[in-house]
């Protein structure tokens, strides 16, 4: 288990990670959310032991010494040596993680192996594609074997082939280590992820299972689609009572709830009433994305009030 | 061990991009160039049209030791600016491109890393160094009349000295900067003040580092190792640790961070 406690780092005037506190247990994998300048790549660097934290600490249960021995780290946009081929970096990733000579050479092989990189190992990493720079920063990180595998943004600058590779990756790397990755991709969290710790301005505002996070914001959504005038609609169905908030994005309202069989009742009967030009209507719940925005956007006003 | 690791990285790094030929090659560039267009100078001067008629042009050819020291001051002016060329990525420019990200993940002390990087640089500087200046022997020997190898053993052996403070000069400056160019010019910088401020209080700073190749001239004439080499020498190795234990806690505050 690895517990953070309190960590706190701040550039100049600007705290960029607040207090922060969570943990980490085996066998969980958890998202780290938050919109960009949220804090999540700073957090990432404290507790992989690249930056020193202001204040508050990162625990790691069972182990002593040198936290970095025990972490695998992948940055957001991992460089090499574009002269070494993908082995030969290994070996140096091996070597540098205090890795004996015949362990470096198997270790190589095997993760080379298991990131598929095996037929590539004796190219030079300049001629590697950006998919395959990235599943070597990957095979570095997991080289030695760590306890803990932090990874920054690990798919954002992928095509989707090579998305679907890295996420099949961190499926199965998710059972042998703790595995903690920022994203802002939410399709990628929902799918690889327990548990997501959404963060904001430095501090978390949000965490826990997806399914928990989103019955905590017992918040329904219908989305409503009409052919016509959809401002004035939005001015008319957001003074009813039970409705949260409204949205317009192109032409198509999404309506927040609390109690959404009484809206959807009010709407079906006025609809057919009085005759709405509705072209789409739709009840659903919502979207880690919808979630996403609601919490960033209510603590962006606790927080500036 | 994580020191050797880096050292060969290092050392895989010069052989790839073929650091281990040129550098070689251009200090005995450096080194021969002067004794060889010293002794032919008359020749040269024959066959581009030679002097007026009448002209007297006695040119003195100087003794072996001079003839060496010619080879020194080489390495003194354009070796060092290669040197302090090859050094001046070193850290800074894996800091810069995000490579140092990678390795200070790792369970590196930042004490390896600058050290091995100027382990590295050094060994190739030094053999390049001696290469060119037993080749500067060699046509002394032939051209000048006799040196005596132990005397030249032994200048090599304190320039080495003084290679390696410089090489740790570069490093320090590596720890401040990530900017390449910067750190070539604070190197050069440094070297210049060092100089001035020597020979400005030349009386009080007799032991200074800058002053360790101009030893070398009595150490060639005599064979024997003047008091104030000696000192001299004793002076650069305290100064060339102190920079590198400077640089290594400069480059623990410092964000490696691209």
């Amino acid at each position: 288990m690895m517990k953070v406690n309190k960590l706190t780092k701040s550039f100049g005037r600007h705290h960029v990670v607040d207090r922060l506190s969570f943990q980490l247990e085996a066998g969980r994998c958890m998202a780290l959310l938050g919109p960009n300048g949220a804090g999540k790549t700073t957090t990432l660097r404290l507790m992989s032991g690249l930056l020193q934290p202001d204040s508050g600490t990162v625990h790691l249960e069972e182990s002593s010494g040198d936290i970095r021995a025990h972490i695998g780290y992948l940055p957001q946009h991992p460089q090499f040596h574009g002269w070494m081929t993908g082995r030969e970096f290994l070996l140096y990733a091996a070597g540098l993680s205090g890795l004996s000579k015949q362990k470096a050479g198997r270790q190589a092989d095997w993760t080379l192996d298991r990131v598929g990189l095996k037929e590539f190992r004796n190219k030079r990493i300049s001629r590697y594609s950006g998919g395959m720079k990235q599943r070597l920063g990957i095979a570095q990180a997991i080289i030695h074997q760590p306890k803990v595998l932090l990874l920054d943004e690990p798919v954002s600058a992928l095509d989707p082939i090579g998305r679907r590779e890295v996420l099949d990756l961190m499926e199965e790397l998710k059972k042998e280590t703790i595995l903690l990755y920022s994203t802002h991709i939410l399709n990628d969290a929902e799918e690889v992820s327990d548990e997501i710790l959404l963060m904001h301005e430095g501090k978390v505002i949000e965490s826990g299972t997806i399914e928990e996070v989103k019955s905590r914001h017992q918040m329904e959504k219908l989305t409503l689609k009409f052919s016509m005038d959809s401002e004035s609609w939005r001015d008319y169905v957001s003074t009813w009572p039970a409705v949260e908030r409204v949205e317009i994005h192109k032409q198509t309202l999404h309506v927040y709830v609390t109690d959404s069989g009484a809206v959807r009742k009010k709407v079906l009967d006025e609809a057919s009433r009085d005759d709405w030009p509705l072209v789409h209507f739709e009840v659903g719940r919502p979207t880690l994305e919808d979630l996403f925005i609601k919490a960033v956007k209510n603590h962006a006003v606790d927080h500036h009030l | 061990m994580q020191w050797i690791t880096i050292y060969k990285k290092e050392w895989l790094e010069i052989l790839r991009n073929y650091k281990w030929i040129w550098v070689p090659l251009v200090f005995i560039l450096f080194c021969i160039i002067d004794p060889l267009s010293t002794y032919y100078l008359p020749v040269i001067i024959e066959a581009t049209g030679g002097l007026p008629e009448g002209a007297v042009f006695d040119l003195p050819t100087p003794p072996p030791s001079e003839a060496f020291m010619m080879s020194i001051s080489q390495l003194n002016t354009l070796g060092v600016l290669v040197l302090a060329l090859i050094t001046m990525g070193s850290i800074s420019g894996e800091k810069k491109s995000g490579v140092a990200e990678l390795v200070l993940v790792k369970p590196v002390s930042h004490l390896s890393y600058l050290t091995a990087k100027w382990a590295a640089a050094s060994t190739l500087l030094i053999l390049s160094a001696a290469i060119g200046l037993i080749a500067s022997w060699y046509y002394v020997q032939l051209l000048f009349g006799d040196l005596p190898f132990t005397a030249v053993a032994a200048a090599i052996f304190f320039y080495s000295l003084w290679i390696l403070f410089l090489t740790s000069i570069s490093l320090f400056m590596n720890a401040w900067s990530r900017i390449p160019g910067l750190v070539l010019f604070f190197t050069l910088a440094a070297l210049m003040i060092m100089s001035l401020v020597t020979s400005v209080f030349s009386k009080y700073l007799a032991w200074s580092p800058a002053r360790l190749s101009s030893y070398l001239r009595s150490l060639l004439i005599t064979g024997d190792v003047p008091a104030d080499l000696w000192y001299t020498s004793l002076v650069t190795a305290a100064m060339t640790l102190l920079l590198l234990y400077a640089g290594t806690k400069r480059l623990k505050k410092s964000s490696m961070l691209s």
